[in-house]
């Protein structure tokens, strides 16, 4: 007994040593934030949010680095359970759905409202595109700080020696088939060069089946409901086929489930002549590149069509109100043209704030670099990502049997059925509460 | 290396009965195979970390070192993180650990061993059953208990939840019941306490249980990455494996591999030159251990 009260009371003790001390200075909150690119990025942040605590003395905001877009929603969720939610997060745009439906997120009509502008003139400052996955049932849940569409990069010097015109890149589903024929280099029966690499590992591997489904006249998910997934369909099908026959009928892609790094490494390193994959890869291919590049549009089957990618600032649910305060406050400063600009032009990600690409810095920028162009342009026919009641679930169900299917070892109309069977089991709870749920 | 051919006559010459045994050659040759399987990637780590940038990345996937070796990336990773910190609170976060199992293991598994009490082995199923849940199941329940405690972002609030051990008391029970009991049955007639038998008799006799488990414990939490990333905030609390993976969680596909090698490097270097120093000792705790 007097052991356990011993340790009780140790415990006490430590706990209250561990107690913040309450003084009277700028209000402290914390950002939550995944490393988009590389650990240089995370020096970056550091420098992006040392200025801000510099230019507002009433706030003292800290970068939490907190791993992968997956493992930021986990901390997340699991720091909100515990009691002790972040002010804010940089949260992978799709999870935003997902948090909403599960209370997580603090709507932020009525700080808008208090800033005396309307919800009309916030989202105005952000392309349109993006308003989809920042607006959940006319609320607005999240601002767009860094987004991505994905992109074709094409290695301009392969294609002349195969004698393409990377000027002309290739637009459908069938001149991509035919240029990575071309591009492929084989010794035998050993391949010593791929026509195209195409990422699937978790989280980009849904990304990319999105990518193909919406270019093949299709949709991922139900935009304007959380519980319907379209995994088991025509555009889906032909989608994961046409990748499927690069890789076991025409042998121009590499076998197996590859991850982003892999691929960018193999585009770099001469591997691989093309690749569909991020702009926010772009500044770290035009750092490390030495050969002359192109980057284009996704090549459509049906239409060219693109999800967005990146990361939304979100506030959390259960926030006292001086924290949501200056959250806000930072928010604002982050996603503004001149912030959200310098972060597009250190990372590659295109700047939300359509008003960035007026500043001077983003026109001489994009003088220099008229690569960065296209992902803007691209916005023209992008449309949210898919976003679910379970997210990452539900995605998951689906890159798995997307990951047997590029190993050879199921066909793409076998590994549809059973990724839509494991995922409406999934949505099933979410569907008799909302959908199913009768009078 | 011309091991085709012994290779296969280890087969012919094999009586009939036993030709589909695993021979003691065959056994070498395999942890030979294993031993270089399991060398390459750190030969490529090493590589890989002095190899200067220049070298581009067409070279970053062989194993021929540079001409030119440089420390630059060693020199970049140790900038970009704050290693020393890193260190320091991986080092508390293991000690820290293993000095409170040592106390909780010894007394739950001289409880389990030795004393008889209601419920013993009901009790003994239920600890047990703690080994089957994926520590992930835990990490909400876990982290509300440590926030309620006060001690979130706390390195104290990183180590409470492993105070006590499923495994380690699993361990030392097995270990204490090897212990014969006229030992203790001497030690009572001299009036020796339970604390005193425990300290005389069993641990002295444990040792080598000890260091089997010091070592799992010590490696497991030394590479623990998601619970700590949900416990810290402070960039000046984390522990190596959350510094680290700021070079290796990539949200969109790219990588510097040369900075990662170098890190990765810097991360493993302690535990691998315990491990070189103190090799005999870590082999022969395994093998008189529990673990054969």
């Amino acid at each position: 007994m007097l052991f356990s009260r011993r340790l009780v009371l140790g415990l006490a003790m430590a706990g209250a040593l561990a107690l913040p001390a309450r003084a009277d200075g700028p209000t402290e909150i914390d950002l939550f934030f995944p490393v988009p690119v590389d650990g240089k990025l995370a020096r970056d942040m550091g420098t992006l949010i040392k200025e801000f605590n510099e230019t507002h003395p009433d706030v003292k905001a800290t970068a939490v680095y907190t791993g992968s877009y997956d493992d930021t929603l986990i901390k997340t969720r699991a720091a909100i359970k515990a009691g002790k939610p972040p002010a804010a997060v940089i949260m992978s745009a799709n999870f935003l759905l997902d948090m909403q439906i599960e209370n997580e997120l603090t709507n932020l009509d009525p700080l808008i409202a208090a800033d005396g502008t309307t919800k009309a003139q916030f989202l105005g400052q952000f392309f349109p595109a993006l308003h989809g996955n920042a607006v959940i049932n006319r609320s607005v849940y999240g601002v767009p700080f860094h987004n991505s569409t994905p992109l074709l990069y094409i290695n301009a010097e392969h294609a002349k020696e195969a004698g393409l015109d990377p000027d002309k890149p290739p637009q459908t589903f069938a001149e991509v088939t035919d240029w990575a024929k071309k591009l492929t280099k084989r010794d035998g029966d050993k391949v010593t060069r791929w026509g195209i690499a195409i990422p699937c590992a978790y989280d980009y591997c849904g990304w990319m089946m999105e990518t193909l489904t919406m270019s093949n006249g299709g949709r991922y998910y139900n935009e304007e409901f959380g519980g319907e997934v379209y995994y088991d369909t025509p555009s889906m099908l032909g989608a994961l086929t046409w990748w499927s026959d690069l890789v076991s009928k025409h042998k121009v892609h590499a076998p197996g489930a590859t991850p982003g790094p892999a691929v960018s490494t193999s585009f770099i390193s001469g591997n691989a002549s093309m690749m569909m994959l991020s702009t926010g890869s772009l500044t770290y291919v035009r750092d490390n590149a030495k050969f002359p590049y192109k980057v284009a549009f996704i090549p459509r089957n049906v239409r060219n069509a693109v999800p967005i990618g990146g990361a939304s600032l979100i506030i959390p649910a259960g926030l006292e109100a001086g924290k949501q305060k200056a959250a806000w406050t930072l928010i604002k400063w982050m996603t503004s043209p001149e912030k959200s600009g310098w972060w597009s032009r250190a990372t590659g990600y295109f700047a939300p704030n359509m008003a960035a690409y007026k500043t001077p810095e983003m026109v001489e920028f994009l003088g220099k670099n008229p690569d960065a162009k296209t992902a803007v342009d691209q916005l023209e026919v992008a449309k949210p990502w898919f976003a679910t009641y379970k997210t990452v679930p539900v995605r998951k169900t689906l890159e798995d049997e997307v990951m047997l299917v590029l190993n050879g070892k199921k066909q793409p109309k076998d590994a549809l059925v059973a990724a839509q069977k494991a995922a409406d089991e999934l949505l099933k709870p979410y569907n008799a509460e909302t959908a199913l749920k009768l009078p | 290396m011309k091991v085709t051919n012994p290779f296969k006559r280890l087969f012919a010459d094999a009586p009939l009965a036993t030709r589909g045994e695993i021979t003691p050659k065959l056994g070498f040759a395999l942890v030979v195979l294993i031993a270089a399987i399991w060398l390459i990637p750190f030969l490529w780590m090493g590589v890989a970390t002095l190899r200067p940038p220049s070298d581009g990345i067409n070279l970053m996937a062989e194993l021929m070192p540079s001409f030119k070796p440089t420390l630059d990336n060693i020199r970049d990773a140790w900038e970009i993180g704050d290693f020393p910190r890193y260190f320091l609170n991986t080092t508390i976060i293991c000690t820290g650990i293993l000095l409170v199992q040592f106390v909780t293991v010894t007394l739950a598994g001289f409880a389990f061993a030795r004393l008889s009490f209601a419920g013993k082995t009901l009790i003994f199923y239920l600890f047990l059953m703690q080994l089957m849940l994926v520590p992930v199941l835990l990490i909400v329940p876990n982290l509300t208990l440590v926030a309620t405690l006060g001690l979130y972002d706390t390195l104290t609030g990183v180590m409470m939840p492993f105070f006590a051990s499923a495994f380690g008391t699993f361990l030392m029970r097995q270990a204490f019941e090897a212990i014969p009991t006229e030992l203790e049955d001497a030690a009572l007639i001299d009036g020796a306490s339970v604390f005193q038998r425990i300290r005389n008799i069993y641990v002295p006799l444990s040792l080598p249980s000890f260091s089997a488990f010091a070592i799992v414990s010590v490696t497991s939490h030394w590479n623990d990455f998601l619970w700590p990333l949900m416990v810290i905030n402070s960039p000046d609390k984390r522990p190596l494996t959350v510094g680290l993976s700021v070079f290796t969680k990539t949200a969109e596909g790219t990588q510097a591999w040369g900075t990662i090698a170098a890190g990765t490097l810097i991360v493993i270097a302690p535990l691998l030159v315990t491990f070189l120093i103190f090799q005999k000792r870590f082999i022969s705790s395994f093998v008189t251990s529990g673990i054969k």
